[in-house]
Order: structure tokens, then sequence, then C-alpha cells
């Protein structure tokens, strides 16, 4: 309730900020500048984007990349997002999150996750089963100081300074991806991952809690023989109607630069409350749990800057329709169109995953591009999330459809250059980054270049941290320049009516 | 550098040009100086408030505007007019117009600083602006790449602390016994092996031979990065871990069967300016 009783004073603040800086930054603009400037006030006002770095970091340079993104439904005002942002004091003071209780216009870090310094993969969600007003959060968190290590844990308040409470742990798995789903009075937790210790090579898994986190069950959820395991992404995707969906890539064979992989679908129609979950689709070739949505695609496999300064091999999203869990859709890259490094498709069910469109939906075959991510807002408007490299930029999209993209809405929310900063560690912009629709918003996040130029945000930006969008610099907040670097940043669109 | 050093100095001064602040430059103060990563000399403004949103009120939080900074990570914004939230240990310590330093660490990061009271000291009290500023000014120049605090606790947990230079540097072959723990994932480490020649032991039993296998990720990935790099010729000073990571904690590397040592942590090696402050932190363990 706090956050909603502060919310008009600080949206007029931040309006009110908003217009001096407009003003300020207005003037003295390059040609360039200018031309942009122009461009982006003919544009439609319908997005909003938000570097998360807080103020009091303005000095800061990592490459804060992979970000996520959770809401807080019951009060959407109330947001957690995540990147591969240290601990800004000490290398073992724990890992933070940023939170933000206006709707994304401002965000703090607080250091609560159970990692310490600073975490490899993390997702999250927040339910509302439990009743907690800033919370439940329920993560995932890899720690990889010594070793790869799971730890699935919970925040009640996510603006507490209380360390996050770790509910389970578990080594060598890779990738965990959090979905929860109130459900009564508790939280149902899914966390797809590559469970690596898999002796038996069916790696891709789905944990699930039915209570808030307190216990887990492993399901190993792919039936057919492997290479000796699956590929790194598995996605669940669930409906308020208790359908669970999902996604893995079934890696059939692998030389250690391609994999040749099946895109595979699983379904549970009771929330995995039974006792053989995800079987309910079966592939009519070889009558066995998983649908096949494409057979045999071949999937380059590089640990090592090749789109860009970005690593590929594994960017897949599936989502279903809130209000009608017969439609879903799923997306993925493979090796695509001769002469392009790495190619988006998406295809989509509305049989609950029986069938599938037999191509790619119309305009969802982009060349050169990864991080996907799929939501679908309350009307069924399809939105699609994705970053291209495109004439040495990295141009991130979000795409939105009433009709499987047959016509589409495209908003381009950063048009970066791709070779600045110098990456210093991979992935280089993340190997996911998120979309998910809020209302009559989608929201998410994305990772890119952060020099202070309107020209590379067509629908504007609003730097937190100390930036000189004149001179296209950034400083410490004492007027010292600081060095360019990758950050998150938050965005809404207006869903298209 | 010695950040210690130069903050105990900073500290004289500051005892010495404020009348009766000396008895309080104790051990315990240079304790906090080091246990802290933000310090400051600051005037409270408000009690049981806060300076930016985000930050939970309690009757803890105080709200303090800064006179001189002492002691800060260069990533952190934070200089003298500006105010910080400082949730305090005894609320009735501190009123309106109270002028201390403080020892903090960081708690929230927002459009402010919101760090949590280690300790303080009301030393400044009666206002000794230049004191504050010779401090911030000496402090400032004296930020290491690591605190010693952190380097400390590694220290404290390591098995071995050695001063030596690696001879060679080869693609660790992974044996059949751990090969099924290895499959194919982004945070693959991409091991290696470093055979250390070891001129000295600061910390750890003596050895048999004066040589060491260190097994360390080349790997670019976020899992890895920090995790220290070594290349033949490197010389310098390593602590180092029995390895419990890669699977075979056993190597031949070096000419017989030795036990392997893993470097993975950000300052598990330092450069050999490093080593004074190092044999000061073994010894004052």
């Amino acid at each position: 309730m706090r956050a909603l009783a502060g919310y008009p004073t600080r949206v007029l603040a931040l309006t009110v900020l908003t217009l001096m800086v407009g003003t300020v930054f207005g003037r003295g603009q390059s040609p360039a500048g200018k031309r942009a400037a122009a461009a982006a006030a003919a544009a439609p006002a319908h997005a909003k984007v938000v570097d998360l770095i807080p103020a009091s970091l303005s000095g800061e340079t990592n490459q804060d990349s992979e970000p996520f993104l959770a809401v807080q439904t019951a009060n959407p005002q109330v947001m957690v997002a995540s990147a591969f942002t240290p601990n800004p004091i000490s290398n073992t003071g724990n890992a933070p999150l940023y939170v933000s209780e206006d709707a994304g216009n401002t965000w703090v870090l607080n250091a609560i996750t159970p990692v310490p310094r600073m975490t490899c993969d993390i997702t999250h969600a927040i339910s509302i089963g439990e009743n907690h007003p800033r919370g439940d959060l329920h993560a995932g968190t890899l720690a990889c100081a010594a070793s790869v290590t799971l730890d699935e844990s919970e925040s009640d308040d996510v603006s507490s300074s209380a360390v996050m409470n770790v509910q389970s742990s578990r080594t060598n798995v890779d990738q965990p991806f959090v979905r929860a789903l109130a459900f009564s009075n508790a939280d149902h937790i899914y966390v797809g991952l590559n469970d690596l210790g898999q002796s038996s090579g069916r790696t891709a898994t789905v944990d699930v809690s039915l209570d808030g986190g307190a216990s887990y069950k492993s399901y190993s959820i792919e039936s057919r023989k492997t290479m000796g395991q699956d590929g790194p992404s598995v996605r669940p995707a669930i409906a308020p109607d208790n359908t669970v969906y999902a996604a893995f890539f079934g890696w059939r064979k692998f030389n250690g630069s391609m994999a040749t992989s099946d895109v595979v679908v699983v379904r549970d129609d009771a929330g995995a409350t039974g006792s053989h979950p995800f079987q309910a689709l079966k592939d009519p070739s070889d009558k066995l749990p998983g649908r096949l949505v494409v057979k045999r695609v071949s999937i380059p496999w590089s640990n090592a800057p090749t789109l860009g300064q970005e690593r590929i091999g594994s960017t897949l999203s599936i989502v279903v329709d809130p209000n009608n869990s017969s439609t879903v859709y799923v997306g993925w890259a493979d090796r695509g169109r001769k002469g392009d490094i790495y190619t988006l498709h998406v295809r989509r069910s509305t049989d609950r995953g029986v069938t599938w469109s037999k191509s790619d939906l119309p305009h969802t075959t982009i060349s050169n591009a990864t991080n996907i991510a799929l939501a679908v807002a309350n009307n069924g408007t399809a939105g699609l999330l994705y970053q291209q490299l495109s004439g040495g930029r990295w141009v991130t999209h979000v795409v939105q459809s009433r009709d499987a993209f047959a016509t589409i809405q495209d908003t381009v929310l950063a048009t970066v250059p791709a070779d600045r900063p110098v990456g210093q560690f991979l992935p280089y912009l993340g190997d996911y980054d998120y979309l998910l629709s809020v209302g009559n918003e989608f929201r998410g996040v994305f990772c890119a270049n952060n020099t202070p130029d309107r020209a590379n945000f067509p629908q504007g930006v609003t730097y937190q941290r100390a930036a000189d969008f004149n001179t296209r610099t950034l400083t410490d907040g004492s007027g010292n320049p600081v060095a360019i670097s990758i950050d998150p940043f938050y965005f809404s669109v207006a869903v298209m009516p | 550098m010695n950040t210690s050093r130069f903050f105990l100095a900073g500290i004289l001064w500051i005892s010495l040009l404020a009348p009766g602040a000396l008895p309080q430059a104790t051990n315990n103060q240079a304790a906090l100086v080091k246990q802290s990563s933000i310090t400051f000399v600051g005037t409270v403004s408000q009690v049981a408030a806060t300076s930016f949103a985000g930050v939970p009120k309690s009757p803890q939080t105080i709200v303090v505007r800064v006179d001189s900074v002492l002691k800060k990570p260069a990533a952190v914004s934070l200089k003298k007019g500006d105010t910080v939230t400082v949730e305090v240990k005894d609320p009735a310590a501190f009123h309106d117009g109270t002028q201390a330093t403080f020892y903090t660490e960081g708690w929230i990061f927002g459009s402010g600083v919101a760090v949590k009271e280690l300790g303080h000291d009301t030393a400044p009290s009666g206002g000794t602006p230049g004191a504050a500023e010779t401090g911030e000014k000496t402090v400032g120049q004296a930020q290491s790449e690591i605190s010693d605090q952190d380097l400390q606790r590694l220290l404290a947990t390591c098995d071995y602390v050695v001063v030596g230079r690696i001879t060679d540097v080869h693609p660790w072959a992974i044996p059949k016994s751990a090969a099924s723990r290895y499959r194919t994932s982004e945070h693959s480490a991409n091991w290696q092996e470093a055979v250390l020649q070891v001129q000295s032991v600061l910390k750890g039993p003596k050895l048999k031979k004066n040589k060491m296998v260190v097994r360390f990720p080349l790997s670019r990935d976020v899992a890895w990065v920090s995790a220290p790099k070594f290349e033949p010729g490197q010389q310098g000073i390593f602590i180092l871990q029995k390895d419990e990571v890669s699977g075979a904690p056993t190597s031949s590397a070096g000419g017989y069967k030795a036990d392997v040592y893993t470097c993975l942590k950000p300052g598990d090696w330092l450069p050999m300016t490093e080593e004074a402050r190092v044999r000061s932190l073994l010894k004052n363990r």
C-alpha cells in the first residue's frame, strides 16, 4: 500500500523531471540528434524505456547483462528485475536485485539473493497465493563461484533487507527458469532446468512445488533418447486454468559446434499435481509424450562471440494465452536460412499443442537475431521481443499482433552500436531477456549499450544514473566521466487495442 | 596499496586535530575501518526518517548529511552535501545535529544511498572540516582492488598462500573417472592446468617439492570470468584451495602425482606489490 499511496506524487515528480530533462537535453543537440528527436516526437507515445542503474551507482561500469523481470500481479506497481549485476560494495556480499514500487519509473538495488557477489543465471516470478504485499518472489539462482549450484528461494518482501530464504538446493544444473501460479492459498512453482546430473541423458527437467517452495519434485520431461543430454533451455508456461506447458530442445546429435535438435512441447492439464505429469501431449510419430513441433533442426552452438559479440546456442520461448489455454506459441532459433548465423522462428497451436502451424508464422522468420521472448495479453494480442544484429547495431524490437503475426506493429526500443563496449564476459547481452503482459501493457527487460544518445532509443528513454545527453557521456555524479557499459533497460509498451 | 594503513593515518589526523577525540582512536576503530565499505563524516538531519523512496522507514533509520567521504567503492556516487539513510544500531545515540564518523556497509542503492551502521565515532563533534577533508583525500587515493576485509576472508579459508611463478600452462584432459560430470553447458569451465614453481610458502604445510599444480577455468562465461587466469612466467601471490570442483583432485602434470589446487575467487591471485599487505594480514590474523 505504501507504493500505491506515494504513486501520484512520484508520477508527478517524474513527469516534471522528464519535462525538465527533455528541455535541457533538447538544447544544443547535433543535427542527427535533432532529427532523431523529431522522429521520436512523430512516433506514437506508447512506450516507456528506463535504464535500471540507480543514480547512486552512476560510477559503475559492469556488464549488467541477461535481464529478467517479475511483476506482482495483485499490485503491478511492484516489480523485481535482475541482471549480472555484482554487489556494488563487496566481493562477499549478497548478489542484488532491482526493485521498483512505482511501475518501473524508479528502481533501487537491494542485495537480497542468497548468492554471494553476483548470480549466474537467475529468473524469478511473483505470485499472489500467499498474499504478501511485496512478495512472494520465487527465484531460481545459480551460484557459480566454485561450482554451479541452484538455489530455489523465496522472499516475502522484496523491499526488506532480509536475504531470500533458500528452500531447495541442487548442483550440476543449468538455466533455471521460474514460473509461479497462485493456486488457492498456495503458490505452485515450476522451474524448468537442464539437469546435467541425469544419468539417463534425458536432462530436460521441470522442478515442481505445489506448496510455495517448501518441497520440490523433479520430473524429467524428455521421453526420447538423446545424444547424452538435452539443450540448456527448458521453459515452462502456465495458464490460470492450471494448464502447464513446457518447451525444450531434444538434442539428438551434437558435434561440439552443431546440435541436431527437436523442438519439443509437453503439457499437463492439472498443474502437474498427478503422479505422471507432463504426459498429456503425445507425438503421432512415436506415441511418446512430448509433441515434436519441428524435427531435427540444426542449432549452432558457440560459446564464443559469434553473433556480434554474443554467443549462441539456446534461445527458446513458450507462452500460453491466459484466457484460452488452447492457444500456445513457441519460438526458437536455429541455423535457418543459408548465410544466416542464427534465425528466429515462431509457431502456434490452437488445439492445446496437438497440431502446430506447418511453417513459421508470417513475419517471424527473423535473421541474425536472438533472445526471443513471447507473451500474450489479456485481449489475445501476441507480443514478441527479440534482439537483432543489423547494420553493426543491436536492435531491440517488440512486435505485436492480433492475427498470429499476419499483420504486425513493430516497435524499436533501442538501436545501439554492437561493437561497443567490448565484452567483459559471455553472454554479452544475455542468453535471454523477458517479456510479459500486465493489463493493457507489455512489460519487459533487455540489455544494451548505455551511451546516453537519444538517437539510440527511438521511443525515448529515462536514465536514473547521471548522464549528459548533450555530450553523450555518463558521469559518476560528481562530473567525472564514466566509460560506457552494458545496462539493463525496463520497458513498457501499450498493448494494441 | 595498503588501505588500512592510510585509513589509520587519516583517522590519526582527525584524532589529532579534534581535541578530546584521541582516546577513541582504538583498535576497535581500526577494525571498523577495515570492516566498513562506506565510511563518512556526517551530521544527522532527521531521525526515524529515510532519504529516498524505496528504503523502509523505521525507528532505526536516520538521515545524515554527508560532510566528507572517507571511504567508498568507485561505483558508488556519494559526495559532500548528499544525504544518506543510515540504519543505526541505537537510535537513542542520535539526534538532529549529531555529528559523527559513520562506519557502514551498503544496504540499498537508489536515487540515494542507504547504509547499515557497523559503528560510529563522535570524534568530529565541534566540527573539524579541515581534518575530514584531509582524511577524504588520503583515503580516496588508497582504494585497493580487494579490501582488507575480503582479503582477510580469503586468507582465513584457504589451504595455501604461496609466492611463486607459473612455468607451464596446458589444457586439462578430463579423465574417464570424471567424464560423467562434464556435459555441454554455456557454463563449461574449459579447465587448464598451470604448473606453479613455489618460491615461498606464506601459509600451509611445508611442501615436499617446490611445485604445485593449479587448475583454472579459461572460459569467458560469466560463471568463471572473475577467476584468475594464468600464463607462463606469471608471478605473484597465489591463494589456493584443494580442488573440490573439477572432479579429479590429483594430477601428474608436474611429472609426479600430486594434489591439485584451485584459485577461483577474485583476489585469489595478487601481484607481488601486494606481498607486504598479505604478510601483514597473515601475521595479524
